[in-house]
């Protein structure tokens, strides 16, 4: 292993392995004090960042850095390839990650601080940083998935970090279970590719399949794409996930995990290129997902959730241009609107605070900015329109009538049946018993 | 100093790890004290004979010496986990006679000890002294099994009169009807669909953790892996009819799960419908499904004892009426028994990190493999599965924290070295999951030989009139 092979497994491993130290020692009983802690991410965070500037010191020449750790398993003709790289594609959002992590890391110590919750943010913070940085430096799309499922379950955990309130944890859930139904596309696109070329890797070139078969990929991978990037018609959770603390919004929804979709269509893009109706079907939804942001943005009453929404109409052109084939203007992008909206998520809490400063230092209101691009519409329209703004777009009400209502029928009918086959023997349905908790039957510790 | 020879003979260490439970089990309802210590060393008396066992066995062959270390870690596990309430003589006895007679299951190559084994597992749910089931549908399925198992060994002794499993391997012994019956027998004990009603009421009724051992024995399993796959391999034809009801059983209790609010009936169908790919794995006939369906029976086995284990712990500690239908925001009490539940819990629906991840991967991959479309469900049940337990953990431990306890015990010394042990075995076989995937890998080429090489020989048929060989002896 030479020095860039070395750098590279340090900046994705050492977040991963201070959570797992930590975590471990928790759950031992030993709980580290709030400085230490900080100054142990702060430390693994900056390390990681001048590793990173190593890393692109040593890949300037345009060379990429494979590592292959041989196979995470494997049984018979099927393997699971350990493989890192970081190549133009990856070191990007590798940079992206480490900073921003670390930036975050650093503004909470102040803005948690004495949080009951301290330590269980750090500790999903890095596991969030772990999980993305596998999910980006990941040599294949298994790996990739491996990634991306930590980077979905650090997200719940934090959307519902305030767990005293039901809102958020109730939050939490809708967001896992959208999580959970896209991730399925993942699963079976990535089999489908091992079945198709016999790999998922692309280290060394990318999986060789014919039009109908990139097609069919395409479309499976565009699911799970969809679904993390809160396209069209998944962008109802984005708003609920707002309950999570402002850093992890901020590293969360402003930057990292949501562009990790359109980093997944970036690496599929060889097979993107290959399929005119998946590229297409990218754009359109990158298209309706843009229209849908800014308008229901406007209506938006909270300083969090119309920078998700402004977000998420920047995510959906990201879209559109990862559809048009134009890979590094989409890179561009997403560097620019993830830094910007860090900034603003974080400063979001004191926003009328910097209002009223930079009042004061024009000596005055800041003039209005003129007519609104709606105003030009009719008033019934208007209306229309901000009634179907201010429901986000009936999405989530779509969501729960047709998918989550008849799903819950269909397990209510199915419970009928089973407490009616115990009617018939004149037993007592185990289901009836009381639902409520009366409080404990015995103190005591046993 | 040399051990002599003949104890670590494999016969010895088999019946030393058979016999020592059983005998505790007497001796324990003979004297009724120190109940939690008599059954953990004889717990550990069989963890060790397990492991040298599994020590001496070749690599492609150690399933079951790794399945009797699997099971004995699991009942000392539960011995220690098993609160001050529950720890009577009678429940330790039973333990350790389900212990005995699951490890007699696992070693025996005979098919009448097979036939006892299975009859003695379920003796501690029939007897009203030990762990009798409350409602008729457990009492009916295991009941139903046995006879259904009996009359399979029954006529597969008249056929071949040939009691040695190992003689029998590819003969089709019994034909069509002994299949048939083999079928029924899984589909009861196992709890497959339509079957699949007992599973639940077992674990609202009875006691947690003896029902857990119970359930993680997989006998429905053990009798695919041990006689159905070796002796009817040319049953491509009828075999994959258990592989979609072990498919459409994990749909259907995905589903059925998603609406439940008792969180043991809950937890029972989860383990239910995770268990449930290990048959559709198992029958996959690809190396990586039998390969995933064995690594997950080790992962579905340790997460169900343990999602047992600390739902009973948080019953004793915070009432017997938990339920999944409001926040009861429990953590803010027992934060180290929440996090242990939400490893175990995301172990089972294959999180990242952790076995669960690798075994669901084979077993998605080989599903998918061998029946491209049906094995869809699979991901689709998964799926249903980790949101059901994320609604268990979010209505279990979060929201806002109940007061009025005057004690508020998060995991006790004992409890906390049990689960962190737990823990450690599922997220150490994540992050190396090669060292227990490539043993299990060896096993699962043999298999998948077998069955190729019987169906190249007669593909699609099931032998009518299976050929008689000499009668052998018991080994």
């Amino acid at each position: 292993m030479n020095f860039s092979q070395a750098i590279l497994v340090f900046v994705v491993a050492a977040p991963g392995v201070v959570f797992a130290v930590f975590a471990l020692l928790w759950l031992l009983g030993w709980t580290p004090g709030e400085r230490f802690l900080s100054w142990i991410t702060g430390l693994t965070f900056a390390a990681s960042a001048f590793g990173i500037t190593a890393l692109v010191w040593t890949m300037a020449s345009g060379s990429t850095v494979t590592v292959a750790f041989g196979n995470w398993f494997a049984v018979g003709d099927y393997h699971f390839p350990l493989v890192l790289m970081a190549d133009r594609l990856s070191l990007p959002f590798l940079a992206l990650t480490v900073v921003l992590s670390g930036l975050v890391a650093q503004f909470s110590a102040t803005y948690l601080h004495r949080e009951p919750g301290f330590l269980r943010f750090f500790l999903l913070l890095h596991l969030f940083a772990f999980g993305s940085l596998l999910a980006f430096a990941a040599g294949s799309f298994d790996l990739l998935a491996a990634g991306w499922e930590l980077v979905g379950i650090t997200s719940v955990l934090l959307v519902g970090f305030f767990q005293l309130r039901p809102a958020p944890v109730e939050n939490g859930l809708r967001v896992f279970g959208i999580y959970r139904a896209c991730d399925i596309g993942l699963f079976v696109g990535v089999f489908a590719m091992h079945h198709w070329a016999g790999t998922a890797s692309f280290d060394r070139g990318f999986p060789t399949l014919t039009g109908a078969q990139a097609l069919i990929v395409c479309l499976l991978l565009l699911l799970p794409a969809a679904g993390k990037a809160a396209q069209i018609p998944f962008s109802g959770w984005l708003p609920r996930a707002m309950e999570g603390p402002t850093p992890s919004s901020a590293i969360f929804y402003g930057a990292i995990s949501i562009h990790a979709g359109a980093y997944l269509l970036l690496r599929a893009q060889p097979l993107l290129a290959r399929s005119a109706v998946a590229s297409a079907l990218v754009m359109l939804i990158g298209l309706a997902t843009a229209i849908h942001g800014t308008i229901v943005g406007r209506a938006s009453a909270d300083a969090k959730t119309s920078l998700a929404y402004a977000t998420l109409t920047q995510v959906g052109i990201v879209f559109i241009e990862i559809g048009f084939g134009w890979k590094w203007l989409a890179v561009a992008h997403i560097l620019g609107n993830a830094t910007v909206r860090t900034m603003q998520f974080l400063r979001a809490p004191s926003m009328l605070h910097d209002y009223h400063q930079m009042h004061s230092a024009i000596g005055g209101e800041v003039s209005p900015t003129g007519k609104q691009i709606e105003e030009l519409l009719p008033a019934r329209i208007q209306l229309w329109l901000y009634r179907w703004a201010f429901d986000r777009g009936h999405l989530d009400t779509i969501l729960d009538r047709w998918v989550i209502d008849p799903l819950l029928q269909a397990s209510n009918y199915l419970a009928k049946h089973d407490r009616v086959g115990m009617s018939w023997i004149a037993i007592r349905p185990s289901n009836a018993a009381p639902i409520s908790i009366q409080g404990p039957a015995k103190q005591g510790n046993d | 100093m040399s051990v002599p020879g003949w104890v670590l003979h494999a016969p010895f260490l088999t019946g030393v790890s058979v016999g020592v439970p059983w005998f505790a089990a007497v001796l324990i309802t003979g004297c009724r004290r120190h109940a939690r210590i008599i059954g953990c060393v004889a717990a550990f008396v069989s963890i060790v004979g397990s492991l040298v066992l599994l020590a001496d066995a070749p690599n492609s062959e150690s399933l079951y010496q790794a399945l009797m270390l699997l099971f004995s870690c699991l009942t000392f596990s539960a011995t220690l986990l098993l609160p001050r309430r529950d720890c009577t003589a009678g429940t330790i006895g039973g333990i350790l006679f389900l212990l005995g007679s699951t490890l007699l299951a696992y070693s025996t190559g005979n098919l009448l000890v097979l036939l006892a084994a299975w009859i003695l597992s379920i003796v501690p749910f029939l007897w009203a002294g030990w762990f009798r089931a409350r409602s008729w549908r457990p009492l009916a399925s295991l009941l139903l099994s046995t006879v259904a198992l009996a009359l399979a060994i029954g006529l597969i002794l008249i056929s071949t009169s040939i009691i040695s499993i190992n003689h029998l391997k590819g003969q089709s012994p019994g034909g069509v009807p002994a299949f048939a019956l083999l079928v029924m027998a899984v589909i009861f004990r196992k709890g497959i669909c339509p079957a699949h009603a007992w599973v639940a009421d077992i674990a609202e009724t009875g006691p947690a953790l003896p029902t857990a051992l119970l359930l993680n024995g997989h006998f429905g399993a053990l009798l695919v892996a041990k006689l159905i796959v070796p002796l009817f391999p040319r049953t491509d034809s009828v075999f994959p009819v258990l592989s979609y009801l072990a498919i459409v059983t994990a749909v259907y209790v995905a589903v059925r799960a998603l609406g439940e609010n008792s969180p043991r009936r809950l937890v029972a169908f989860l383990a239910l419908s995770q268990s449930a790919c290990i048959l559709s794995g198992l029958e996959s006939r690809t190396a990586e499904g039998i390969a995933g369906a064995i690594v997950h029976w080790f992962v579905v086995a340790i997460s169900t004892v343990a999602l047992f284990g600390i739902l009973r712990l948080l019953e004793v500690r915070f009432g017997e009426n938990l339920t999944a239908s409001k926040h009861l925001g429990l953590a803010g009490h027992a934060p180290r028994l929440a996090v242990s539940f939400v490893i175990f819990g995301l172990a089972l629906v294959g999180l990242p990190g952790t076995l669960g991840f690798c075994s669901q991967d084979l077993l998605i991959h080989g599903a998918l493999t061998s029946h491209r479309l049906i094995g869809l469900l699979l991901p689709i049940a998964t799926a249903m599965n980790a949101v059901s337990f994320f609604r268990l953990f979010t209505r279990l431990f979060l929201g806002k924290r109940r007061t009025g306890f005057t004690v508020m015990a998060d995991a006790l010394p004992r409890e906390r070295w049990i689960l962190a042990a737990g823990v450690l075995f599922v997220v150490f076989g994540g992050l190396f999951p090669n060292a227990i995937v490539i043993q299990r890998s060896a096993e699962a080429d043999i298999v998948q030989e077998a069955i190729h090489t019987a169906a190249d020989t007669n593909p699609g048929k099931v032998d009518a009139h299976p050929r008689k060989v000499p009668i052998t002896a018991m080994p």
